[in-house]
């Protein structure tokens, strides 16, 4: 394993020099960049003051000096109540949002009773199957104070946000009283591994229908973050995650339209979740391209007149896919990169992966790194003091070019092929990033791309050395046994009743939002299972996307 | 690798985890070194895995753990396993495993745990076995 350049010794150590002179992504690169690189840029039209179309320099003028970007730690595991606990623990150490995961089993929208979730509950994230597991995970958290992160991604979405609703309205508030985001892009969870319960119809229903809502009823919430992060990690190129999530996008923003809302009254909620991978510059770049490509959709395409509708807001997650196991420490000096390229691009959210995340969940050390290296970065670095440090450097305004012009001929190819609908369900996009994935490993095999610690300076660990986070192992059955308590518990009929009303609601067109009727049945304690179930009936879904259980009642 | 008939490898994902980027491929340099593989795909449970790999007819089965469940899936493939009279069929796991279960696994007769590893160290250890036990 990469003994022999090791051992070819120091002469050749003291020559060696960069094999690769591309980007991470293959653009090419020159040798320096000069005034001639930019000399045709319009500064004004093109790259513009932080704060001013079309954003390359980012969103504000002031950037950091307004407020510092939120440092969120991704949390879920266990019961409920585990991740409460993790959440207080979380604010005590200072986090300043809260982000939640569901478990694999409430991501496909199944309960935790059903025999698939066997071995899931509580396992990858946290089971949110009713309003009761909502109220458990948000026990003693002020709701009305508290920026919520609801990482329900899936089909899932709308069924999460009525019981986080519900569980608010029960002490007092309105759904305009609470702040958050939900993730809300269940048509990229085709590429997080849930294929089979996102279908697209599905997807696209339930994805407008938590925008239409959030944008008529709750002016302080997200209602969507497009999930560039997940389809850059199935290894796909900074030119490709822009162009991939653009498309899913303008998928979602014709489905609003549709719904009769003006771009201008949804599209300033709407905000992105990137990746920040490993090359610095490239990822720099591509975070300003970003900006720029965003506006110029906005304005020139959907013809949005409220600036506030131009400008790209985007959350960082630090690429999980470029850690590694081996000498898992080197993670650390990883993830600190990829934040201070997310902070150098003028990033709003933050979350830093946790150097253990290649071997286990992380434990509570290395989230509390992971939040120490925002913290350094913040308070000690002086990095945060002036928007956009690296605006007019000749090669960042060259590679943001670069960037910006690969991803819109992307973009344009994917309109060839008839839309992003079309590239999806032709299998089109699959075979891009099968494509990418393999160039990728290849690379990697070969020795092309060094990976330190995986492909070369490689030692031999302790097999031993592991103190891997671990889950409660009664989570499970506890959790199983209270949903079984619970559904003896409720009143039926009301349950029966509220899913009926749903499964009118949703028979009766495409466009009649279901929300209203979801927040009913969480109430009444109808599960997950039961809600979404019976949504995929009406659109000619099976009840179960497993086809094993049947609906309970109709 | 071993001459005569192709070696046939399974492999696949249990349960609910998603994570198939390092398995798809794990299948694909499989097949460009000459090895047969079936990609069995997403959502598995232990009893479909086996029962596959026997109508298969294949001489080793890969199993990719991303999300934790290694140490509760691994014992019920290994009793699929016994259950179907095949104990003789290896299993091989990768994916993210905490060094410490290694050993775990071994004992519960898994033949190797991969621990994010390149593509080559696999197909060396199956190069090596086969070319010893043949297919």
């Amino acid at each position: 394993m990469g003994e022999k350049k090791e051992d070819a010794g120091m002469a050749d150590a003291y020559h060696e020099k960069p094999a690769d002179l591309e980007t991470w992504s293959g653009l090419p690169l020159k040798e320096f960049y000069s005034p001639d690189d930019i000399s045709g840029f319009d500064y004004k039209m093109k790259i513009g003051n932080p704060g001013d179309y079309p954003y390359t320099r980012g969103i504000h003028r002031n950037m950091f000096r307004g407020r510092y970007w939120t440092r969120r730690e991704v949390s879920g595991y266990g019961t409920p109540e585990d991740t409460n606990e993790r959440l207080k623990y979380l604010v005590a150490e200072g986090a300043s949002g809260l982000n939640v995961i569901p478990d694999n089993p409430s991501i496909m929208g199944i309960d935790s009773d059903h025999p698939r979730a066997s071995g899931e509950v509580g396992v990858q994230g946290v089971p949110m199957c009713t309003l009761q597991d909502m109220e458990l995970l948000m026990r003693d958290m002020p709701l009305e104070k508290i920026s919520m992160s609801l990482i329900a991604s899936s089909t899932q979405t709308p069924v999460a946000l009525s019981q986080y609703i519900a569980l608010a309205q029960s002490k007092g508030f309105k759904p305009g009283d609470l702040a958050g985001t939900t993730q809300n892009d269940p048509v990229h969870c085709r590429y997080a591994g849930f294929r089979i319960s996102s279908p697209i119809d599905l997807a696209l229903k339930t994805g407008v229908d938590v925008i239409e809502y959030c944008t008529r009823h709750m002016p302080r919430w997200y209602p969507i973050n497009v999930n560039m992060y997940d389809l850059r990690e199935q290894g796909l190129t900074a030119p490709q995650e822009l162009a991939f999530g653009f498309s899913m996008a303008i998928l979602y923003i014709q489905g609003v339209l549709e719904r009769g809302l003006d771009i201008d009254e949804f599209a300033p909620r709407f905000a992105f979740y990137c990746s920040a991978h490993i090359d610095f510059f490239e990822e720099i770049a591509k975070l300003r391209a970003a900006r720029r490509i965003w506006a110029k959709i906005m304005k020139e395409r959907f013809g949005a007149k409220d600036p506030r509708s131009w400008k790209f807001k985007f959350g960082v997650h630090t690429a999980g896919c470029s850690l590694v196991p081996h000498q898992a420490r080197n993670n650390i000096i990883r993830v600190a990169y990829q934040a201070l390229a997310a902070v150098l691009a003028g990033v709003q959210s933050l979350h830093c992966c946790s150097y253990d995340e290649p071997i286990a969940l992380p434990t509570e050390e290395s989230v509390r790194l992971a939040i120490r290296t925002q913290q350094i970065l913040a308070y000690e670095t002086g990095v945060a003091r002036v928007a956009d440090p690296l605006g007019g450097s000749y090669y960042i305004e060259s590679l943001t070019e670069q960037i910006e012009h690969e991803a819109v001929r992307i973009m344009e190819a994917i309109d060839g092929k008839g839309g992003m609908k079309d590239a999806l369900e032709s299998g089109w996009i699959d075979a891009q990033m099968d494509e990418a994935s393999l160039r990728y490993q290849r690379e990697v095999e070969n020795e092309d791309r060094i990976v330190v610690g995986l492909n070369r300076f490689r030692i031999e660990e302790d097999p031993r050395a592991g103190d891997a986070h671990r889950v409660n192992p009664e989570a499970e059955r506890l959790q199983v046994s209270r949903l079984k308590l619970l559904k003896e518990s409720r009143d039926e009929n009301a349950v029966k009743e509220s899913l009926r009303e749903i499964k009118l609601r949703a028979e009766a067109g495409e466009h009649e939002n279901l929300i209203p009727a979801m927040i009913e049945a969480a109430r009444n304690y109808a599960t997950l299972a039961e809600v979404l179930g019976t949504v995929r009936v009406a659109m000619g879904e099976p009840y179960d996307p497993f086809e094993i259980v049947s609906h309970p009642f109709f | 690798m071993a001459s005569g008939r192709h070696v046939r490898i399974m492999i696949a994902k249990l349960g609910l985890d998603g994570h198939d980027r390092g398995a798809k491929v794990l299948a694909s340099l499989l097949r460009a070194e000459g090895y047969e593989v079936i990609y069995l795909g997403l959502y598995n449970t232990p009893e479909m895995l086996i029962q596959s790999a026997i109508q298969e007819d294949v001489d080793m089965v890969g199993i990719s753990f991303h999300s934790g469940e290694h140490l509760t899936l691994t014992p019920l493939v290994m009793q699929e396993l016994h259950k179907q009279e095949a104990d003789d069929l290896p299993v091989i796991i990768g994916g993210i495993i905490p060094p410490e279960d290694e050993e775990k696994l071994l004992e519960m007769g898994v033949s190797r745990v991969f621990r994010g590893s390149l593509a080559r160290e696999v197909i060396e250890y199956l190069d090596d076995y086969f070319s010893t036990k043949g297919p």
